[in-house]
């Protein structure tokens, strides 16, 4: 057994065996930590999820008084369809009243009127869980069905398609800008981003509205709206030029708005790492631009970036309810808002639980991550490596 | 540079290039004559250049020129005389929520016309667009909903239980500001139940005219009511507050908050507050309003007032529901409507209208005017006021539209839609939602805007009048009517004729009923112990070529089996005896049953089918059963053998018709037109061609054949390959695109439809009369004084013949009724009021009116105009 006793003696003997069985013990215990941490983890982000569901649920159906809303909807549409049949009028007074009766009671039936809004809350529960996302309400998907997944995924590609190319333009114009300006502090073009960062105060809406009326109203040069040109070409071809072409108004609108500020906010953050002394000893280095740019700004701001990007990916599912709207894009934003509209509880707790899952998986994986690209990082272990 | 001043060099160039074109081509040539053409003269044929003889007498000799010129031949006139189906190549429906943005691409050409109703901004953009034509249409009108109950609670006070107060309502309500101030002019004052778009807005026009001038705007005159019937009931007004046991008397306003009625709402409770209300505005949506005005307890006096509205979705010819609806307890099963005890002269009067029971035209005249007076004294609601909507489209486009549902309502918009000077085109047509819910005939998309694209693509057997809500026909030849005696049906078009007898009977081997086991019909001796009579029987009559010449969009031609099919799922579908059972459907089985006695078949080629039932209308065209398919559904049209495919996928358990059996077996909804719905009909139309597939055969297969089967089967899977759906009908344009995520549909022109493009061309536009008065500004008292009144129409005279009257009524300067009568016909398009002296002196001195109520044969609405004079000694 060799024992190190005041100077470092390289030729000392090692007890091999009872290193490595510290190092067993040690991988053990940071397994035994890791699996204990995702444990936890999970059932923390799915009791999160839960409770924000049911939260979702509740508030959705205002606590139950949205079934006095429909059973009273139901009751004046039923009846006022009934009275516009010249065969209701041919009826004894009895006969029309139980008529409408007996709709009314079929309608109920079919929103599940007839159960107690609580029980029903906890069956909306369980199969937002189970994502087991079952049949709308109301509200149909464009090509006429009533399962809540179609309803989604008709509109997921457009959304994705709209949202994604724009999100993406703003996250990677927005972070190399800012990278470039925090590498020109006090330049004209960071004093130009500083001065136009308000702008970013309006909604993207707000610049869909001017951007149409002059290149669709004004000048005719672009589309009004919609996704593809009327019809819709037979062609693939042509057809993806003419999505492209609706693109443009509404990608522009969205980094229109929002590109100043994001620029602004990327610049001020890389700002505070580009005068690290590390950054400086590079720059006294001679170290190049490009390299003081990826090694010694970029890598070290890993992290935040990728949960930047990592949660720009995940808010495209929630698409934008307004501009989609502005632009007649059909989206999921659209499609939220007309199933709020409508109390329509399936298609409203399925977007809500879709989004509350990958939001948690994110989180979830994002700590896995920062342990990859940041050595200083390690999961679990509540803080960097000592 | 503007568009007018870019239109303008554009003109100026063309003029240009047309002079320069003159000038170096005109030179004059001394030719051999080859042809004479006159200035009247019609050409008819391709373009074509000709040579011109011009005469040039010069003295003393005589010179023949002839000079070449071209003469403007008109392309379009022989595909014009000669085209069928459509006008159109395509037709485009755009997806386009927003109306305002909707007008904004008209003007820009982007869309040629918005085929919903508009109103507010978007109305005053297109109205003040060069580009833009609108056509207005009623259907929505407004009222100021009274709960008359009383409160449980002693302490509460409800000032409406009061009829008198309610009564007196009607002059706190200035309608016209109403109308022109917070709808923008976009609404007209109403007064009574009649609807504005209805026949008896024309009949009635004088008395309701009496009525708008009894009830008219005077706050101090509702003052004066309100306050002595207040004071009776025990309130008290301190400091200008009403009270009641010390409390201020605070009034639950239930304020619908979407539309125009959040202002009109507002005014209203203003109103109250100045004669001393206190008002709680309870501002909200209709889903949250509803549970408290129409579920709620109304004795519970949660509420007092309401904003309310009704819709119209075509016009109305008997006013049928008009008091029966809105003052009995007898069509609405609601808590409030509960509680109307109208006097028994009005609830007489209301139940004999709503179900035409009376004898004579004469009769039903004095029961409308008796309601019309009893229900303004029941007021159990102030009417305020009718909105008019507008149908925008561009100047380029001509369409047909109904005075009542716009453009949407009227099936004959497809069979009319074209640009003016154009055969052919392609035109883009917005629309707030497309492709809302799904497609099937027996409980699909009752969409407006569903409906619309569907109506777009389908025939009839009879149209409506859109202006004035009469049968008119469509596909059938003729129809015979014969009405039990004493039912005061009348017609007024030639191919209806019509009988009266004192006893309909049914025969015997009529079809009355269905066997689902068996999927037999019963005869009327299977289903009726003893012989049974019914209010009318009709006999429709086709035409002699209808199974050569009409055929559905997949090239199957039309067959009888198409109309008998109707008639069984009629029955079947909701008995729980058929495979195809819906419980969903026996509510609406049940009401068909209640009223149909039985069917017959009288003649298959020619078809003739007869029909006995015991649901009436005062017009026989509106009463003529035409079971042509698109009718007999209620929500789409079908052919045997798509509907068969639809049959066979309910009985697998692969979709539903009905939303409640999808949703209480969790499959899908069927649809004929996308979604997943086609996959199973895909599989049905392998299954059924394999097996030759004939729907309820054993009464089926008498009509269709195992090679009738196949054809159809093969057209069918053809049509699906080319356009992907199974959705067809047999109207001018077939459903060719279906694009439901991009909101899009193609219609395109079906050309063997049998029907020439022209054939209703009449309906273009509704021939409003356009009235102008003139005459003395001064008349004399005691002295006979003449005014003469032009009508026009299209900017010509409208012909005296085409004229249903012209009435006058003279308001003197209280705004009383002085006098009525009836204009005298001079010629086309003038009339002559004469106000004889006994009339004159009758008035005082100071400022008058006449009115003129113009009503038309061709169009339902009336139309009126003022005149104002004075009258001195």
């Amino acid at each position: 057994m060799a024992t190190v006793t005041g100077d470092f003696n390289i030729n000392a003997e090692v007890d091999v065996e009872s290193i490595e069985a510290t190092a067993r013990k040690a991988r053990t215990q940071s397994l035994v930590r890791l699996l204990r941490y995702t444990l936890l983890k999970l059932v923390a982000l799915v009791v999160t999820v839960a409770i924000g569901v049911y939260i979702t649920i509740f508030v959705a159906n205002m606590g139950g008084e949205v079934d006095n809303i429909r059973m009273a909807t139901i009751r004046e549409n039923v009846a006022l369809t009934a009275t516009a049949d010249p065969v209701f009028r041919a009826m004894a007074t009895e006969e029309r009243i139980a008529y409408i009766n007996d709709r009314v009671e079929l309608e109920a039936k079919r929103y599940g009127l007839d159960r107690p809004f609580i029980l029903r809350s906890f069956e909306y529960l369980r199969d937002a869980m189970t994502l087991n996302l079952g049949y709308a309400q109301q509200l149909t998907s464009d090509s006429g069905s009533r399962m809540v997944r179609n309803i989604i995924l008709e509109r997921l590609p457009s959304t994705l398609v709209l949202f994604g190319t724009a999100n993406l333009l703003l996250f990677f114009i927005a972070l190399f800008a800012g990278l470039s300006l925090s590498r020109r502090y006090g330049s004209f073009a960071d004093k130009a981003v500083l001065a136009m960062a308000p702008t970013s105060s309006a909604p993207p809406w707000f610049y869909g509205i001017f951007l149409i009326l002059i290149f669709a109203a004004l000048l005719g040069v672009l589309p009004f709206g919609g996704m593809v040109g009327a019809p819709p070409p037979d062609n693939p071809l042509d057809y993806a030029l003419s999505l492209l072409q609706h693109m443009i108004l509404p990608v522009s609108a969205w980094l229109l708005s929002a590109i100043f500020l994001t620029t602004y906010n990327w610049r001020t953050f890389f700002l505070i790492y580009a005068s690290e002394d590390y950054v400086e000893m590079a720059k006294a280095k001679g170290l190049p631009d490009g390299m003081i740019e990826r090694r010694y700004i970029l890598r070290p701001t890993l992290p935040n970036i990728i949960t930047s990007f990592a949660l720009t990916l995940i808010t495209l599912w929630t698409g934008a309810i307004i501009t989609e709207t502005v632009f007649n894009w059909p989206g999921i934003g659209q499609l939220y808002a007309r199933a709020i509209g409508a109390f329509d509880t399936p298609v409203i707790v399925a977007n809500v639980v879709i989004y509350a899952y990958l939001l948690a998986l994110t989180v979830f994986l994002l700590d896995f991550i920062y342990a990859l690209v940041d050595p200083r990082v390690r999961v679990g272990g509540g803080g960097p490596k000592q | 540079m503007s568009k007018k001043s870019w239109a303008l060099v554009a003109l100026l160039v063309l003029i240009g290039s047309l002079m320069l074109v003159a000038c170096t081509g005109g030179t004059e040539t001394v030719v051999e004559v080859t042809r004479v053409v006159t200035e009247t003269e019609v050409v008819e044929q391709e373009p074509e250049v000709v040579e011109v003889t011009r005469v040039v007498e010069t003295d003393p000799e005589e010179v023949e020129v002839t000079r070449v010129v071209e003469v403007e031949v008109d392309p379009n006139a022989e595909e014009e005389a000669s085209r069928t189906g459509g006008w159109l190549d395509t037709i485009v429906i755009v997806q386009e929520p927003d109306s305002n943005s909707a007008v904004a691409r008209l003007e820009a050409g982007d869309l040629h016309m918005y085929a919903d109703d508009i109103a507010g901004e978007a109305a005053i953009q297109a109205m003040e667009s060069d580009a833009i034509q609108t056509r207005t249409q009623y259907g929505l009108f407004d009222e100021l909903l009274f709960n008359l109950a009383t409160c449980q609670d002693e302490a509460q006070f409800n000032p409406f239980v009061n009829q008198t107060i309610r009564v007196a309502m009607n002059y706190a309500i200035d309608r016209n500001y109403v109308a022109q101030e917070l709808y923008n002019g976009m609404a007209v004052p109403k007064f009574t139940t009649i609807a504005e778009a209805s026949a008896d807005r024309a009949r009635f026009a004088a008395e309701i005219r009496a009525i708008e001038a009894q009830n008219a705007y005077n706050l101090e005159t509702a003052r004066e009511i309100i306050t002595a019937e207040m004071e009776a009931m025990g309130a008290t007004l301190e400091n200008d507050v009403w009270t009641f046991n010390g409390e201020p008397i605070v009034l639950q306003f239930l304020i619908r908050s979407e539309d125009t009625r959040l202002a009109i709402g507002g005014y209203i409770a203003t109103q109250l507050e100045e004669l001393g209300f206190t008002v709680e505005r309870v501002e909200r949506t209709s889903g949250e309003l509803s549970p408290i005005w129409n579920a709620g307890d109304p004795t519970l006096c949660e509420w007092h007032l309401y904003t309310g509205a009704w819709s119209q979705t075509q016009i109305d010819r008997g006013s049928e529901s008009a008091f029966e609806q809105y003052y009995t307890n007898r069509v609405l099963p609601w808590p409030l409507w509960a509680l109307y005890a109208p006097v028994p002269e009005l609830d007489e009067a209301s139940r004999k209208i709503y179900n035409n029971d009376f004898a004579s035209i004469e009769e039903r005249t004095e029961l409308i005017r008796t309601a019309l007076t009893l229900s303004e004294e029941y007021a159990t609601r102030n009417w305020i006021t009718s909105r008019t909507t507008l149908v925008p489209f561009r100047n380029e486009v001509s369409v047909t539209t109904d005075l009542a549902a716009g453009v949407s309502g009227t099936a004959l918009w497809s069979k009319t839609i074209r640009f003016a000077d154009e055969v052919g085109g392609s035109m883009n047509i917005g629309l707030p939602s497309v492709f809302t819910e799904p497609w099937n005939p027996i409980a699909g998309s009752n969409w407006v805007f569903d409906q619309m694209v569907l109506r777009g693509i389908s025939d009839l057997g009879i149209y409506t009048d859109p202006n004035t809500g009469v049968g008119i026909l469509g596909r059938v030849e003729r129809a015979e009517m014969t009405v039990r005696e004493g039912y005061p049906m009348s017609v007024q078009s030639d191919w209806v004729t019509l009988a009266f007898e004192p006893e309909v009977v049914v025969p015997d081997d009529a079809w009355a009923g269905w066997d689902a086991t068996n999927q037999v019909f019963l005869t009327a001796a299977d289903v009726f112990t003893e012989t049974q009579t019914a209010l009318v029987k009709s006999t429709v009559y086709y035409p002699a070529d209808l199974f050569s010449t009409v055929t559905w969009h997949d090239g199957s031609p039309m067959s009888v089996a198409d109309f008998i099919i109707p008639m069984i799922t009629a029955f079947d579908l909701g008995d729980p005896a058929s495979a195809y059972y819906d419980e969903a459907l026996v509510p609406g089985r049940d009401s068909f049953v209640a009223s149909f006695k039985a069917v017959r078949i009288a003649s298959t080629d020619p078809l003739v089918i007869e029909t006995w039932t015991d649901v009436g209308a005062l017009d026989a065209e509106n009463a003529v059963q035409s079971w042509w398919p698109a009718a007999a559904y209620d929500f789409s049209d079908a052919a045997w053998h798509n509907m068969a495919l639809m049959l066979r996928g309910e009985g697998n358990g692969g979709f539903a018709f009905t939303a409640d059996k999808a949703a209480a077996n969790e499959i899908e909804q069927t649809n004929l037109i996308a979604g997943p719905s086609l996959d199973v009909l895909a599989g049905e139309l392998i299954s059924a061609t394999e097996e030759s597939f004939i729907p309820y055969a054993p009464t089926l297969g008498e009509y269709i054949t195992a090679e009738d089967a196949a054809a159809r089967y093969t057209n069918l899977a053809e049509f699906a390959r080319r356009y992907g759906h199974y959705m067809i009908s047999t109207g001018p344009y077939f459903l060719s695109g279906v694009f439901p995520v991009e909101g899009q549909a193609v219609l395109t022109h079906y050309a063997a439809h049998p029907d020439l493009a022209s054939r209703f061309a009449g309906f273009a536009a509704p021939a409003s009369p356009v009235v102008e008065i003139d005459g003395p500004a001064r008349v004399t008292i005691g002295e006979e004084a003449a005014f003469d009144v032009f009508v026009d129409v299209f900017d010509g005279p409208y012909p005296m013949d085409d004229i249903e009257a012209i009435n006058y009524l003279v308001f003197d300067a209280t705004g009383a009724l002085v006098a009525q009568g009836a204009a005298e016909g001079v010629e086309d398009g003038v009339w002559q009021v004469v106000l004889g002296s006994d009339v004159t002196g009758a008035l005082a001195e100071g400022s008058n009116r006449l009115d003129i109520v113009a009503v038309s044969k061709l169009v339902a609405i009336p139309t009126l105009a003022s005149y104002e004079f004075v009258t001195a000694p």
